[in-house]
């Protein structure tokens, strides 16, 4: 038996009680780890975004259209690998009036440019051959039962009437800088009945540069461009442009990180009320401790080590018991039912080190006080203690 | 019956414990009342954004106001349907917007980063038609000219939005904050009010509108309007209710503020309970001589159950006393999140009510109570031996 | 009858105790000079509150005198700070308590080992020198059990186990048979004599029993902080 040996005993003292203590701390780290998740989650977009890809959208919102001859002035910049357009369609399936997803009426570059979604090259031969053509993600497939060679009918607000489509393919993505959700067809398509707001517009270019450790200064150039057209571009790499919208749930993050520090707490209050308990019970054995020789820095090594052992127990179950419920049930449902905000809802094993070393660190400081108080306990007084 | 004071004394005697058991259930009970109040101050926002007598037109297929797209001449179309409401000099009431969404540098804490704001082009007889807008600070804009209005709760949140501010509606379009108007804690506080050509020229979109809103004589015309609209097919108009636009505008953020609220509740009463639960098995180890002394003087096992069933909720609602108090304090804080329908931001209090207090206090009892049901039944199994055993 | 020839193990010298509350003092030892020899088995007894759990505290190094010294094995205890204090009990002192004060959640094996975790000592060798100390006890047979599965005799026999693994030269016991009946007490008081006698350990012992007084080599009586 070596001293840590010792002190981990100690916690088989009231073995009922640590076993509920340990639950308390699981209990309180689940769900710090979905509450983790959900804000990893979000922020997934703009972690994953591509090192070389451009945004370059109307300066003053992105509501707003550029002129499709853009496209060509993009393109001659030195730098830019290639560059493709796309325009948000708004669009509804009739049959389905609740579901939302992303609709984009694209150039036939944007799989160059989003190299990362992949699916049979025949399907994309089918689809580049045809004008009605649409390539879907798989999640969104999945939800929507669509399957390949299915016809489906959009409803538009900005492209008024109704639009049909062959689903022509639908892709995965071999990274997650993309959701997998979205509905995607030709711009050519819905430009020629467009209405005179947005026909012969596109909505935002995105750009592939060649050296992405000067993505920036490559967005400033694409703008520069445009600076004294009458219409101007606003242009960020993708990892920026993520963030700004994230920028906008900044407060909901927040919100979710108070309650994430609240649940902490009551972790820590929950283990340190029952360390506390214990060292109450067993003044007189720290009086017997320190008689025999032991210091007052032993005590408190003891009192901590207890705490730590029940903590990192705790938060090793709590783990556990995160990912069945993640990985299966709520995930999947997340993923689905609200994709578009939450695209890879998923356990981070960053998140997952987070969540122990934080059960570490908070079992050591809600075990210090009574580790102080124990160690300075006076030790006849302590041996007088019965019991 | 066992007297309560001598849980109360209990709990004092442990003074510690009793502090740390209390205040995790304190802090449960915090963040539920914070949700609830959340929950209440989204829906009200949302809610009181509507007028039961007040019909929206956009384009078939719209999600929402930005996403509709019609043409100017189509407002006269709508405005003769029948059921519009007609004023003194027999004109219909209705009006007809252009809504954009801005990008805006944020102003204010560690957060300066752009978010969205959402700009109305109003007609002129905007405040007319709005009757519960009222104007707070400064005067109403001119109409024709650069001056805006806007709502009361945007006000000092982006750069320029102030009054006798200005800000650009685009390069070398100034526009200047000439009043702050309220309108009962509706949507409507979160947006900025610019006249409708001013913005249509600012914008690029002469000559379109994204929704018409009329007035019905009554709530009940509205299916026969509706009808009217939607029926030109080449149009392809649709009617909606303004508190059902509204309503729906609000079931993400609501859903999604409903399924964190249950997820967090859930979990943290879990914890709270469990910690609970500890302390009253251990309350129930050390005082088994009290309990069997009880025992012995005659008390029976049910008032032993029910003594100690008490000590427990009253463990509980002390925390849950401080926990829905603090909460209380959360009425000063002003919570912005991004409409998921409208992409613009909204900005959404902490509204409390009675109910609310009242619910998260049971719900603190009801913590208190479950939690401490297994130890009240483990004291009945103290028997009056162990008054001499010890 | 104790050697006096050789130089005394225990040296007191104008011993005084006093505790201060406030305004009031107390004097629990008044003052005196004692000697205590090497191999003496020394039994201290007087009513409550006479003072002599204070002077066991006081020459076990538990406690430190208001003023005069104390001198053991030659070393001045008195003025040692609390570390130095620790560290010397754990070489030099053996404890034997009223109520056993074992761990409850380690075997008596372990128990036992407890002392030798502040050596340097190796595993292998904490666990043979504490095999050893529980055969001397006579309880090699129960060095799994845990004190529950214990009686009170058999508890007292592994602290003094305990106490004797680190071979220290100064035994200190605070009633030791005060919670055993008069079989066990005298299973005790017999082991005690057996240390004294074959092993020239050092002890000294409060105790209210007179049978426990009788094994004893000298009998000190104490009364309101002095030596009768």
């Amino acid at each position: 038996m070596t001293l840590t040996q010792f002190a981990a005993k100690n916690v088989l003292r009231n073995k009922f009680r640590a076993v509920m203590t340990v639950l308390g701390v699981a209990v309180a780290i689940l769900t710090f780890m979905l509450l983790r998740t959900v804000t990893s989650a979000w922020t997934t977009a703009s972690d994953f975004a591509a090192k070389d890809r451009v945004v370059t959208r109307h300066k003053i919102t992105f509501l707003m259209m550029l002129p499709k001859r853009y496209i060509g002035q993009v393109r001659d910049i030195p730098g830019i690998k290639v560059a493709t357009y796309a325009n948000w369609f708004g669009g509804k399936d009739p049959k389905h009036e609740h579901e939302f997803f992303a609709c984009f009426a694209v150039e036939q570059s944007y799989f160059d440019v989003f190299d990362e979604a992949t699916f049979p090259a025949a399907d994309k031969e089918r689809w580049m051959q045809d004008r009605r053509g649409a390539i879907v993600g798989d999640v969104l497939a999945a939800k929507m039962g669509w399957k390949v060679g299915d016809k489906v009918t959009l409803e538009s607000g900005i492209y008024r009437g109704e639009w049909e489509f062959n689903i022509d393919g639908i892709y995965t993505t071999t990274r997650r800088s993309m959701d997998r959700s979205q509905f995607i067809f030709h711009w050519d398509y819905t430009n020629d009945n467009a209405p005179a707001q947005v026909k012969d517009q596109i909505g935002w270019v995105i750009s592939r540069v060649n050296d992405p450790s000067h993505v920036a200064e490559a967005g400033a150039t694409i703008d520069k461009v445009f600076d004294d057209r009458d219409t101007q571009t606003l242009s960020m790499d993708e990892h920026a442009f993520q963030a700004s919208f994230l920028g906008m749930m900044s407060t909901v993050l927040k919100a979710i990180d108070a309650i994430s520090l609240a649940i902490m707490v009551i972790m820590m209050l929950i283990l340190g009320n029952t360390i506390a308990m214990g060292v109450r019970e067993r003044v007189s054995e720290y009086g017997t401790l320190r008689a025999l020789g032991f210091l007052p820095k032993h005590i408190v090594t003891f009192i901590l080590v207890e705490s730590l052992v029940i903590g990192v127990l705790g938060g090793v179950l709590g783990i556990a018991l995160s990912y069945p419920i993640v990985e299966r049930g709520l995930g999947r449902w997340i993923e689905e039912n609200m994709g578009s905000f939450l695209p890879y809802f998923r356990i981070s094993p960053v998140n997952a080190g987070i969540a122990i070393a934080l059960a570490a660190a908070l079992g050591a400081a809600a075990a210090s006080i009574p580790a102080y108080r124990a160690s300075r306990q006076n030790v006849i007084d302590a041996l007088r203690r019965v019991g | 019956m066992i007297p309560i004071r001598y849980n109360v004394r209990s709990l004092a005697v442990r003074r510690a414990t009793t502090l740390a058991t209390s205040l995790g259930i304190g802090l449960v009970v915090f963040v539920f009342a914070g949700a609830l109040m959340l929950s209440n101050g989204v829906k009200k926002t949302l809610q009181t954004s509507g007028n039961p007598d007040i019909a929206m037109v956009m384009r078939a297929g719209s999600d929402n106001e930005m996403g509709s797209n019609m043409d100017e001449p189509n407002v006269h179309n709508v405005l003769a349907a029948p059921g519009v409401k007609k004023d003194e000099k027999g004109s219909p009431v209705g009006t007809g917007e252009t809504v954009v969404v801005a990008a805006m540098p944020k102003l204010g804490a560690a957060d300066n980063g752009i978010s969205n704001v959402l700009l109305r082009g109003v007609r002129d007889n905007v405040m007319a038609f709005r009757p519960t807008v009222k104007i707070i600070d400064g005067r109403p804009a001119r109409p024709g000219s650069e001056e805006v209005i806007i709502g009361t709760r945007l006000r000092g949140r982006f750069k320029g939005l102030q009054l006798n501010e200005s800000f650009d509606l685009r390069k070398n379009r100034p526009a200047k904050v000439v009043g702050v108007f309220e309108d009962g804690g509706s949507a409507f506080e979160s947006e900025v009010w610019v006249d409708a050509d001013v913005l249509r020229q600012a914008y690029g979109r002469e000559g379109s509108i994204n929704v018409v809103r009329v007035r019905l004589e009554s709530p009940a015309v509205f299916d026969s309007f509706k009808a009217q609209v939607e029926s030109d097919k080449n149009l392809g108009f649709m009617a909606v209710r303004e508190t059902e636009y509204y309503e729906k505008q609000s079931e993400g953020t609501s859903l999604f503020i409903g399924a964190m609220g249950t997820l967090i509740a859930v979990f943290f009463a879990m914890g709270a309970m469990i910690g609970a639960m500890i302390t009253m098995y251990s309350a129930v180890a050390n005082r088994q001589k009290e309990i069997g002394t009880l025992r012995a003087l005659g008390f029976s096992r049910r008032s032993i159950l029910t003594s100690f069933l008490l000590e427990s909720t009253v463990l509980a609602l002390l925390g849950g006393i401080v926990g829905a108090a603090a909460s209380l304090g959360m009425g000063f804080v002003h919570f912005s999140m991004l409409n998921q329908a409208s992409w613009s931001e909204v900005v959404f209090s902490f509204t409390p009510t009675p109910q609310i207090l009242m619910t998260a206090l049971t719900f603190a009892g009801g913590m208190g109570l479950f939690g401490g049901l297994f130890p009240a039944i483990r004291a009945t199994r103290v028997s009056a031996i162990q008054a001499i055993r010890g | 009858m104790s050697n006096q020839a050789s130089a005394p193990l225990i040296k007191l010298r104008g011993l005084k105790k006093t505790y201060t509350r406030g305004d009031e003092s107390l004097t629990v030892l008044s003052g005196f000079d004692l000697d205590i020899a090497e191999g003496a088995f020394e039994a201290l007894m007087g009513p409550s509150g006479s003072g002599k759990t204070t002077l066991l505290n006081i020459i076990a190094g538990l406690d430190r005198p208001t003023a005069g010294t104390l001198e053991v094995a030659g070393e001045r205890i008195d003025s040692l700070g609390e570390s130095a204090l620790a560290k010397w009990r754990a070489r030099n002192i053996g404890f034997i308590f009223q109520s056993y004060n074992l761990i409850p959640v380690l075997t008596a094996l372990e128990n036992v080992e407890l002392p030798l975790l502040l050596t340097s000592l190796g595993p292998a060798e904490r666990k043979k020198r504490a095999e050893t100390a529980l055969r001397v006890v006579g309880l090699e047979q129960r060095m799994g059990h845990y004190p529950k599965q214990l009686s009170g005799g058999q508890e007292q026999r592994v602290a003094i186990a305990r106490a004797l693994v680190n071979d220290p030269k100064l035994f200190v016991a605070d009633e030791p048979t005060g919670d055993l009946d008069r079989q066990s007490a005298d299973e005790i008081l017999a082991l005690l004599e057996k240390l004294n006698k074959e092993f020239n350990k050092t002890i000294v012992m409060v105790t209210h029993d007179p049978a426990a007084a009788e094994r004893a080599s000298v009998t000190r009586r104490l009364n309101k902080g002095a030596l009768e």
